[in-house]
């Protein structure tokens, strides 16, 4: 702000006309300084608005969201030209003069009077006073007030309406912004589910081949980036069906041969007494357990007795009759059985070593397919928020394997895709409908279409489906991992009643019982028939042998 | 010197009076006509030169004359002619014999030597005699063969000329515009002055001016009149309508830039100021005032001023493109 000159060295008409003089300058000042009050609010009003008008147009090309701080800055740009161009027009002594001479007809009087007032001489004393004579009869009614800039505030209106319109109407590039912002989130998200399951995996115990395991871990992890870095959900899901598609093919293609071959081979051990526990742990798909069984059977040969090898020769020779989809252990089991009909027994020893051998390694191939299940599914659920971003397949109707059972005996877990093609596991009891492809383990009734993979044990029910399935002996000390319920919302899975089960996965054993004091307090009621109910029973018993 | 330690030439009230009966004296002859008396008046008091353009008949020598009767100043007539020669007008040296029969050249002065010329209808005459008023007209002396001969002081003249689109003129050249301090149009007049001319001269009665001031008042009006202050604001607005006469300036209006050849000379800024100053004390001020210089423009730069042959076809006249440099120049 200038500063004001209120005292000029000598002013016009000695003293009482030096008081006339400043009176008048003082008015027309004031005067001036509301006419520019009113002039530069409107250039305020006026620059707000218009760069309220270019924030709103710009937005539409390049949005921000929110948008109100650039509004906002388009405000304070109005008051601040406002307040400045008000001050920086803030009149000196001699414009006022200046002005007051146009206005009201001084003639330079005043202003010559203020340039020399200064100036000593007879000629400058009688102009002094000449100017104080005409600031004596000035009338400052001739000062006509200045009219309201009706132009800027015409375009202020103008600017500040079509901001206001711009401001009201949607804005495409806003919501798009917005829509990329959840994309973001949701493929962070994914990737962060990958990542979890990657590090999960990691932790976890070591199987048989370390070279697959680290390609199961280094194929999640690559996944996980590529979800985050993706242009896209849907390059994000397509990363993600990728990875499946990889992992899958690090599955073994003739474990579920080997496993019948196991199965088969069991059965026929399970008819000789000596070779009981481990036909039975082969038969029911246990292959540790299988395994140790030969080893312990392998150091009883020599207490053996004659015909007890025989007896066991021929129930091997039998199981590798059996064990045809697995070379290696029939191989194994009819090597056995010829050394003991040749009384060779330490030969049959390690024979029976080696069929443990195969049956830890299946064992240990069924645990990597455990996990490469559990990497499958655990992608297709993190494709679940990226689909629900992609709109049109987030609607696509999901139906999993294992809905909740119907009534009050339902209880299942799953989950699946759309148009009935899923994967997952499933574990349950009761009746359910579904479309879907995976693995499942339950008793009980159902009903569905599809393809899978199931484990189950006495299970009744109709339906029609394909896939292999295994059935796993009672008594199994495997652990099967099963998705906590904390994960199943929107994705398919659907579980009826599960205590216990937190957020993650965890260790089937740790749930079982869990699971079995719920099952049996949900059939336990009059209108569960008995026979129902025991079954049930039996089948929670069953597992946890 | 500072203004304060000085006395005036003359009480501002007495510039006044003096102006007002110069007009008041001349108003007995000329009727109406009171912007061209008030206009010949403040070149007389600048000291400055007049030329006077208009139709024959509309009183030019008559204002002159009465002038010279009024301000009791030695007053000469040159009646411009195409075959008038320089040394008509400047004087020659002549060859006389003295009363012992000893000849010698004696300088014979010609009719410049005179306080008040009237050179009626200069543009009648060859530019050589033109050219002869040059150094009387800027240096107030006349050099004839080997001596130089100062004019008697105040040296005004007063030219008048017709149109110069009428037959027989020589128009004026530029350099000797120049010299002239206003150049005036003289109006015909209105009915009511036609029908105030008829009675004055037709009548029997004949009037008689009196002598209102003489050549030193004329002096010492002229020296009051520089004293008169100047503001900055004005100064500026003064410098701005002269530059805006020149077309090669960008704050020149459209009419300059399109019709003028020439701009006003430095000599346009310095008869803007002084003679505003002049008019400023005959309005009763003591300060030059921005209505000053408007008033003054029009006789003191569309002289000044020259136009293009683009003007000449479109009629546009210098009084527009000076009127056009002034509207240009106001409110800034």
């Amino acid at each position: 702000m200038k500063p004001v000159s209120t005292s000029p060295p000598q002013l016009p008409g000695g003293q009482g006309g030096q008081v006339v003089f400043l009176d008048l300058l003082g008015r027309v000042r004031l005067r001036l300084l509301r006419d520019r009050a009113v002039m530069w609010g409107a250039n305020g009003v006026a620059a707000g608005a218009l760069l309220a008008l270019v924030v709103e147009i710009v937005y539409r090309r390049w949005p921000l969201d929110p948008g109100w701080p650039g509004l906002a800055g388009a405000l304070a740009v109005g008051v601040a030209v406002a307040v400045a161009g008000w001050a920086l027009a803030w009149p000196s002594l001699p414009e006022v003069a200046r002005i007051a001479d146009l206005r009201l007809g001084g003639r330079e009087r005043l202003t010559t009077a203020l340039q020399f007032a200064g100036e000593g001489g007879w000629v400058y004393g009688r102009q002094r006073d000449d100017a104080a004579a005409f600031a004596r009869r000035a009338d400052l009614a001739a000062l006509d007030a200045v009219s309201p800039p009706l132009k800027v505030l015409g375009l202020a209106a103008v600017a500040g309406a079509g901001a206001l319109v711009l401001a009201l109407l949607p804005n495409p590039a806003v919501q798009q912004l917005r829509e990329r912002r959840a994309e973001v989130a949701a493929q962070a998200q994914a990737a962060g589910q990958v990542d979890q399951i990657a590090r999960q995996l990691g932790q976890a115990q070591a199987g048989a081949d370390p070279v697959k395991r680290q390609a199961l871990t280094q194929e999640l992890q690559k996944a996980a980036a590529a979800a985050r870095q993706a242009p896209s959900p849907q390059s994000a899901v397509g990363a993600l069906s990728q990875a499946q598609d990889n992992l899958r093919q690090l599955q073994d293609p003739n474990l579920a041969q080997k496993q019948d071959a196991a199965a088969g081979a069991g059965q026929q051990l399970a008819q000789n007494a000596n070779a009981a526990a481990a036909g039975k742990a082969l038969a029911s798909g246990d292959q540790k357990t299988a395994a140790g069984e030969l080893n312990k059977l392998a150091q009883s040969l020599p207490a053996m007795s004659d015909q007890q090898r025989q007896q066991l020769a021929q129930s091997l020779s039998q199981a590798a009759g059996a064990a045809g989809g697995d070379q290696k252990l029939q191989s194994s089991l009819s090597q056995a059985s010829q050394a003991l009909q040749q009384g060779n027994t330490q030969a049959a020893q390690q024979s029976l070593q080696g069929a443990a051998q195969e049956a830890q390694a299946v064992a240990a191939g069924e645990q990597f397919q455990g996990d490469v299940n559990q990497a499958v599914n655990g992608l297709q659920q993190a494709k679940q928020p990226l689909q629900g971003q992609q709109g049109q397949d987030g609607q696509a109707s999901q139906q999993g394997q294992g809905q909740q059972g119907q009534g009050q005996q339902g209880q299942g877990q799953g989950q699946g895709q759309g148009q009935g093609q899923g994967q997952g596991q499933g574990q349950g009891q009761g009746q359910g409908q579904g479309q879907g492809q995976g693995q499942g383990q339950g008793q009980g009734q159902g009903q569905g279409q599809g393809q899978g993979q199931g484990q189950g044990q006495s299970g009744q029910g109709n339906g029609s489906g394909t896939g292999g399935g295994t059935t796993r002996p009672a008594g199994s000390t495997e652990k099967v991992y099963v998705p906590s319920q904390a994960q199943d919302t929107g994705n398919g899975l659907n579980q009826g009643s599960q205590p216990g089960v937190q957020n993650g996965l965890v260790p089937y054993q740790d749930v079982l019982a869990d699971y079995k004091a719920s099952a049996l307090n949900q059939v336990n009621r009059a209108d569960i028939p008995q026979q129902q109910q025991q079954l049930v029973q039996q089948y929670f018993s069953d597992l946890g042998q | 010197m500072r203004a304060a330690e000085v006395q005036p030439a003359m009480q501002p009230e007495r510039f006044q009076e003096l102006a007002l009966g110069i007009e008041r004296e001349l108003a007995k002859f000329i009727v109406g006509q009171r912007e061209l008396v008030r206009s010949v008046l403040i070149a007389l008091i600048a000291g400055g030169h007049v030329l006077l353009e208009g139709q024959p008949g509309l009183g030019k020598t008559v204002l002159v004359r009465s002038l010279s009767d009024v301000l009791e100043l030695g007053f000469a007539r040159v009646q411009f002619t195409p075959d008038l020669m320089p040394a008509d007008v400047t004087g020659t040296n002549i060859v006389t014999e003295d009363d012992s029969g000893r000849r010698r050249f004696e300088f014979q002065p010609g009719p410049l030597f005179t306080n008040l010329l009237l050179a009626d209808e200069i543009n009648r005459a060859t530019p050589k005699t033109q050219s002869a008023l040059l150094e009387a007209m800027q240096e107030r002396q006349v050099t004839v063969g080997d001596r130089t001969r100062p004019l008697p002081r105040p040296f005004f003249v007063l030219a008048t000329q017709n149109p110069i689109e009428l037959e027989g003129t020589y128009p004026l050249p530029e350099a000797q515009l120049d010299r002239f301090l206003f150049k005036l149009l003289v109006p015909f007049p209105s009915a009511e002055d036609l029908a105030e001319i008829a009675r004055r001269t037709t009548g029997v009665a004949d009037a008689e001016l009196l002598p209102v001031a003489s050549g030193d008042d004329l002096s010492a009006m002229s020296t009051l009149a520089r004293e008169v202050p100047v503001a900055e604001p004005v100064m500026e607005r003064a410098v701005r309508i002269l530059l805006a006469t020149h077309p090669d300036r960008t704050e020149a209006p459209e009419e300059v830039r399109r019709y003028v050849r020439w701009g006003a000379s430095p000599r346009g800024l310095q008869t803007l100021v002084l003679a505003g100053r002049i008019r400023a004390l005959l309005e009763g001020r003591f300060n030059l005032a921005l209505e000053d210089l408007e008033a003054v423009a029009a006789p003191a730069l569309r002289h000044r001023v020259f136009l293009n042959f683009e003007a000449d076809a479109a009629g546009v006249d210098s009084d527009r493109v000076v009127a056009a440099a002034l509207e240009s120049t106001r409110g800034n």
